[in-house]
């Protein structure tokens, strides 16, 4: 029997490109992407099935370094550890966007040691500036180009325009989702959501929405969803692409029932404005109100409002700060984003990984005496 | 600590460096009470500075002053207790824990070398080379300065990007043009005063000269034996080159360190007496330890070419709109850099007068330089200048160049082990020795 709902979003968590590859089976070309920044509708638009790479914390790195130094966003080493083991073989095209040093510099390196049939990377800015602005929205045009013309076809508008209303109607779904992580229990867990979210990285948009479909009706009529805990907490910080980390906190007895990371809310909330100039709405969704730390916003502690509001929204009592080695942006926001956090009453936890999750039982300690703090 | 040894300088202009470059060594006697200082990056131009008569103050340059002087372990940590992470640039480190420290204090700190910085009224900051910098500047006026912050902020193409393409070159240089009138704009408010187009087309022009001048010296660096090494480059170019573009004083300078690298390339005069080795030398130097070159140096090896502060070759530009003319040079020497091979360089379009080489410039110094190999310094807290090395070396070793990788940091020397790094060069000069007679045998 065909699996759905939250067993279908956990086996395609667990495996991962299975279904990408089963598309390139049946002649589906498939365009690997490392950031939004590069987005996603305009590869759908050209009929190309866009992938999330995504790192595998369980596996140690090893080829990699043979060509990239020990020093780095380990995240972005891990994935390209795995395309130098062929995990990726299954990828027509490669698109990254400089999101960080890290990225802009893992795309030459990439692109020169794993060269693909379409490779392309989205230039962003680092400052929000009418200028800025108007930079990234010629860098898309540029992207759209080179999609069309590894797609062999000019996208139509009004393809662009569905596909960005089907990226929204995802959206939508996946806040609808976010509103039942409100009450208390939550009616969705933390680890859910995110394998939810996860397994979509690697769907056509049109197989996700159907995918939030199931969920939200297994979800809304369940009655074994996450009991009784004893903390809500907010979980902030750099990318995760594994639900360990999410479990470990459910487990030590704490929702978590709001995220600010880059596959979840920081991604999936808001609409892209349709009608009109679509690279436009991109511009805005993408970039002008992307909270990625790597774009700089000011000095003003207030830019971290949207986090607040997000924790009292989702009455979160306490907010664990995520942090990979060597991410620059993040740990350049630490300092300000604990003390506004401190200010607004909101007690932190700063966890510290390299990707590996190897310390996960000093994690455990750590986490069940903030829960005891904040509960 | 006795480890740790400040360059031998093999050149007399070198030597000199402080007495000729008054206006930048005796900088406390350009701030005025009450006056604007700038706190700026590599990465915005001096030469703009220098138009709006702006005293400016480079917290990098503080930085490896700092680490020079010893003192940089003190504001690191100072920075780490304050919760900026080990991971991040010790040159921001020391920077934040200095200006930490001066908060608490409520004065420059005693052990601060050369009195410390002027207290800043505006910081200019520059999302050139790496995303630390741009986000530098920001956790300084948030957590300590509270004064406005600006920041130039032009991309440069990825490697596969053809710059030569007329859209691309127009998509890029509208960005760098709008930049660089955002900035004038900006000093415009804080200063009071207009650009003055006069002073900008003299600095420019100074620039140009000194530009030309930086790009010979490189160039006499190709004779064996070496005339210049990295100690005296490091030492000698690094700070005019960075922080007084522009300023003819840095100009004569240059001329004065260009004559005498002549004059001892004509003699057949080198850094060493013996030189048996010629590397490259990739990354920031220990700035701590600069004496780690004439360590080196004591082993028969010279470093006549570096991948960092590279000046690259002069381009023409037309002078007689100013502002037109420093986007004009910005973009001809991203493209110029960019020809050379561009898939692990840094964001590479600045209006400062240095970048980063590519993999086949860098593979065509091993004829011109006529190099033995590599000495790669990977800097755990700066990523932006380290990755790429091993790129860089399993390019070489496709030339039969072989480079030696070692690690510590450029500002932060509790990372230094004297005798592991000593130990890896003696056995890499083994190695790269072998591997010379082997090949004289054949």
């Amino acid at each position: 029997m065909a699996l759905t709902g939250l067993a279908r979003a956990r086996a395609l968590y667990e495996a991962r490109d299975d279904r990408a590859r089963e598309l390139k089976a049946q002649g589906k070309r498939i365009v690997g992407y490392l950031c939004y920044f590069a987005p996603p509708e305009i590869l759908e638009a050209a009929g190309l099935v866009p992938y999330r790479i995504r790192g595998d914390i369980r596996e140690r790195v090893t080829d990699a370094d043979q060509y990239v130094e020990p020093y780095g966003c380990p995240f972005v080493r891990n994935t390209f550890d795995q395309a130098v083991k062929g995990r990726y073989d299954f990828l027509d095209g490669v698109v990254m966007a400089h999101s960080c040093d890290s990225v802009q510099r893992m795309y030459g390196i990439w692109t020169h040691y794993r060269p693909a049939a379409f490779t392309h990377m989205v230039n962003v800015p680092h400052t929000v500036t009418p200028a800025s602005e108007r930079f990234f929205h010629r860098e898309l045009g540029f992207f759209k180009e080179r999609v069309e013309a590894f797609a062999g076809a000019r996208i139509a508008d009004r393809a662009l325009e569905a596909s960005i209303d089907l990226y929204n109607r995802t959206r939508e779904l996946v806040w609808d989702l976010y509103q039942l992580r409100k009450s208390n229990p939550p009616l969705i867990s933390g680890a859910e959501m995110l394998e939810v979210l996860i397994a979509g990285g690697g769907l056509p948009a049109a197989e996700f929405e159907e995918l939030l479909r199931e969920v939200t009706a297994e979800v809304t009529s369940r009655r074994d969803g996450p009991g009784a805990k004893r903390a809500r907490l907010l979980f902030y910080g750099c990318i995760n692409d594994d639900v360990t980390l999410i479990r470990l906190i459910e487990e030590t007895s704490a929702h978590v029932v709001m995220d600010d990371t880059c596959i979840g809310a920081r991604s999936f909330l808001g609409r892209v404005t349709n009608g009109g100039d679509p690279l436009a709405g991109f511009v805005r969704y993408y970039f002008t109100g992307f909270q990625c730390p790597r774009t700089y916003r000011g000095t003003d502690r207030s830019r971290f409002d949207y986090l607040i509001h997000a924790a009292r929204q989702f009455q979160a009592q306490g907010v664990v700060l995520y942090m990979l080695s060597f991410c620059d942006p993040h740990k350049l926001d630490l300092v300000d984003v604990r003390r506004y956090l401190e200010d607004a009453g909101l007690p932190s936890l700063v966890l510290e990984d390299d990707y590996t999750l190897t310390n996960l039982e000093s994690m455990r300690t750590r986490i069940q005496a903030f829960v005891e703090m904040v509960a | 600590m006795s480890e740790l040894r400040r360059a031998q300088k093999s050149l007399e202009t070198v030597r000199r460096a402080k007495e000729m470059l008054g206006t930048f060594y005796r900088r406390q006697e350009r701030r005025r009470e009450g006056a604007p200082l700038a706190w700026c990056m590599a990465g915005v131009s001096s030469e703009l500075l220098y138009a709006f008569d702006l005293p400016w103050e480079w917290p990098e340059n503080f930085g490896t002053l700092c680490a020079a002087k010893q003192v940089a372990t003190r504001f690191c940590e100072q920075a780490e207790a304050d919760g900026f992470s080990q991971d991040l640039c010790s040159y921001l480190r020391n920077n934040v824990g200095y200006v930490s420290r001066a908060v608490e204090l409520g004065a420059t700190p005693p052990e601060a070398p050369s009195g410390g910085m002027g207290t800043p009224t505006m910081l200019l900051g520059s999302g050139s080379l790496c995303d630390p910098r741009i986000k530098w500047f920001q956790a300084l006026s948030s957590t300590y300065l509270p004064i406005p912050v600006f920041h130039v902020d032009p991309m440069s193409p990825p490697h596969d990007v053809d710059p030569r393409d007329p859209r691309i070159a127009a998509h890029y240089i509208a960005l760098l043009r709008e930049t660089v009138c955002d900035l004038v704009a900006f000093l415009e408010r804080q200063t009071g005063r207009r650009l003055d187009l006069g002073r900008l087309r003299a600095a420019l022009a100074n620039a140009q000269e000194m530009i030309a001048l930086l790009w010979e010296i490189q160039e006499l660096r190709r004779a064996v034996p070496c005339p210049m090494g990295s100690e005296d480059f490091f030492t000698g170019a690094v700070v005019p080159l960075l922080f007084m573009l522009g300023e003819r004083e840095a100009t004569e300078y240059f001329r004065c360190l260009r004559d005498e690298v002549r004059d001892r390339v004509a003699r057949g005069v080198g850094v060493i007496p013996d030189e048996r080795y010629r590397f490259l030398w990739m990354g920031l130097p220990p700035w701590y330890n600069l004496g780690f070159f004439n360590a080196v140096g004591e082993l028969g090896a010279v470093f006549p070419i570096e991948t960092v502060y590279y000046v690259g070759a002069p381009v023409e530009i037309d002078l007689s709109d100013p502002l037109e003319a420093l986007v004009e040079r910005s973009w001809k020497r991203a493209t110029w850099i960019h020809d050379w091979g561009a898939e692990v360089i840094p964001e590479n379009c600045s209006p400062s007068g240095f970048s980063a080489p590519g993999t086949r410039l860098i593979r065509q110094w091993v004829k011109d330089y006529r190099l033995d190999g590599a000495v790669m310094h990977r800097t755990r807290s700066c990523r932006a200048v380290s990755w790429g090395q091993v790129h860089i070396k399993n390019q070489l070793a496709e030339e039969g160049v072989p480079s030696l990788i070692f690690e510590s940091d450029m500002a932060d020397p509790r990372s230094w082990s004297q005798s592991v790094i000593m130990g890896q060069v003696r056995g890499f000069l083994g190695a790269v020795e072998a591997s010379k007679r082997e090949a004289a045998r054949a």
